[in-house]
């Protein structure tokens, strides 16, 4: 509490005059315009979804209007997504580094596709580096990832209409799973596939229950994890909990209860999860859509360890990649920054240890020297 | 401050680095890594400044600058800045391990952790000041190189002013961490304008004269 009051009255002492508040500042004019490159993606991507429900549910006719809700939360959800997306790639940095990873992937295109498999399954499916985080965290976040996988999996196609069952001839506890027009699997409803097609969602729900647990158990307990609580991460949490629960509640309600409550646990349902589709573009689920970008940083360092090193210009020692280096020096002044010293060279040619000796030898110098 | 040692809701202790102070007695590094938000990892910096010259040492913490750079830079938009004004270490879903800011912080600072993908940084014991408790380094520097009180604790027990701009080339860097100066009036702490020169360099401090 003392650190916030400070900082409010560091901040209020600045003035607003310093280039330390210039964020601030222009952050907020520019949130009041809305970016119109951002504005026409996302409406390509809305246009995108409504295509594909158009088509894939054979001109509406498999098309099921009970769902209309998720339909437009799901058009929500895509024009929020891609929005933030297209304003974020146009951040100086994003850019830059979202042009270099293709240009590295470029580079050498037969090698860089052949390592794509494994870096798909290890940085985005296994999350290997989850896992040397904490094994419980890698834990409760396999199975949020993968309950969630499995759910998007059935629903989406479901509220576009590109999945619908009809029953085999006249045999009525036989069905045809459809994608689109095109017949799939049969099976009985008696059959262990068949229980799996019922509950398929019910799975996920545990799946993502399971996860939930074991991190909210983390972040009641772990007073370090509680510090750096951001209200966003018991958001995501309670919403995957909203979401699960509600739909588990619906085949309580028709297993055990008779289908009582039915239509009210329907829309509840409904409700969270619309809510929760609304939410996806705005807070810590957008991670989802980031995280890929961590492919382009993997070729990105390939291809910058095979290149030159930069060295320090005070020590002589190479630090970083030379490609790297010049990079974040010509970011740095569309950012706003100016680094430069009297001769033209730059702060950021430094080693960073050498950056903390400079500090330390320009304060020791202020206060008559060390010791 | 109370007898518990926690500084109460109407105080507004700071956190003031003076290197020139530091023995080198590396207590703040073994104390960083009992920091509850990362634990078992140190996140200070205790850097020998000259090996050759002299055994003179010097801790860097984060400095936590108003307009963070890191935080600037980071393609990621994983870098946050609490409501107090600390730069917090990289939000770990968002974290792509790039290191641009290990390579953007003009003070060195941000560690780029290899085995777990992700850059870290001190995050100036969060889970204990936003408590009204001291960082883990600054309760444990024997010579107050590191040191947590308010600005009247300062100025009743120790000597010096505190400043909290840093020069470096053309740009300013205003931090939430203050630093000891004999003369404020001075401006701020110009980084790149000492010139580190061995003594055997020049051995008699002719240098200017000549």
């Amino acid at each position: 509490m003392a650190c916030a009051l400070d900082g409010r009255l560091t901040r209020r002492l600045a003035g607003g005059k310093l280039a330390g508040v210039r964020f601030g500042a222009g952050s907020k004019r520019e949130a009041r315009r809305l970016d119109q490159r951002g504005l026409a993606w996302g409406g390509v991507g809305v246009a995108i979804v409504l295509a594909i429900t158009f088509f894939g549910s054979d001109g509406l006719l498999w098309f099921d209007a009970a769902l209309i809700g998720y339909l437009f939360g799901t058009m929500f959800m895509v024009f929020g997504v891609v929005y933030r997306y297209a304003v974020w790639v146009q951040r100086p940095p994003t850019a830059m580094l979202n042009r270099r990873g293709w240009d590295s992937f470029r580079q050498r295109k037969a090698h860089n596709l052949a390592a794509l498999p494994s870096l798909v399954v290890s940085q985005l499916l296994v999350q290997s580096f989850i896992r040397r985080r904490s094994r419980a965290r890698w834990l409760a976040h396999q199975l949020v990832f993968w309950g969630c996988i499995l759910a998007a999996l059935v629903t989406f196609p479901l509220t576009l209409g590109l999945l619908h069952f009809e029953s085999v001839g006249q045999q009525a506890d036989r069905y045809q799973v459809f994608v689109s027009r095109i017949g799939a699997v049969t099976f009985d409803s008696g059959s262990v596939l068949g229980w799996l097609t019922y509950h398929v969602l019910d799975v996920a729900a545990i799946l993502v229950l399971a996860g939930v647990f074991i991190f909210l158990q983390r972040r009641l307990r772990d007073p370090g994890a509680l510090a750096v609580e951001r209200s966003g991460d018991f958001l995501a949490l309670a919403g995957l909990f909203a979401v699960s629960v509600t739909g588990l509640f619906l085949t309580v309600s028709s297993h055990w209860l008779g289908g009582r409550f039915y239509a009210a646990l329907n829309t509840l349902h409904a409700l969270t999860v619309i809510l929760g589709l609304m939410y996806i573009p705005f807070g810590k689920l957008f991670h989802i859509f980031q995280r890929p970008a961590n492919l382009g940083v993997a070729y990105y360092k390939r291809a910058n360890a095979q290149g030159p090193a930069a060295p320090c210009r005070r020590c002589g020692i190479p630090f970083a990649s030379a490609q790297q280096v010049a990079d974040v020096q010509a970011i740095l002044p569309q950012l706003g920054f100016d680094y430069s010293d009297a001769v033209g060279g730059s702060h950021q040619s430094t080693c960073p240890g050498c950056r903390r000796a400079q500090v330390a030898l320009a304060q020791s110098a202020r206060v008559g020297g060390f010791g | 401050m109370s007898d518990a040692g926690r500084f109460g809701i109407d105080e507004q202790p700071v956190f003031v680095i003076d290197q020139s102070r530091c023995i080198g007695c590396e207590a703040c590094v073994q104390a960083c890594m009992e920091c509850g938000t990362h634990r078992g990892r140190s996140l200070i910096h205790l850097d020998r400044i000259d090996r050759a010259a002299s055994p003179q040492t010097a801790p860097m913490v984060c400095m936590h600058c108003e307009n963070p750079t890191c935080a600037q830079v980071c393609p990621a938009d994983a870098i946050k800045q609490t409501e107090g004004g600390i730069v917090q270490s990289s939000l770990k879903p968002r974290c792509i391990g790039c290191s641009n800011c290990v390579l953007a912080c003009p003070f060195g600072v941000p560690k780029y952790m290899a085995e777990i993908d992700q850059m870290m940084k001190c995050d100036m014991c969060v889970d204990r000041t936003s408590e009204g408790l001291k960082p883990m380094c600054a309760s444990v520097c024997p010579s107050e190189a590191l040191w947590f009180g308010t600005i009247e604790q300062f100025r009743s027990r120790r000597r010096g002013a505190l400043v909290r701009d840093f020069l470096f080339g053309r740009q300013v860097v205003r931090t939430k961490v203050y630093t000891v100066v004999d003369d404020p009036t001075a401006g701020p702490v110009d980084v790149l304008g000492v010139v580190n020169t061995s003594w055997i360099d020049d051995p008699f401090a002719l240098e200017g004269f000549l």
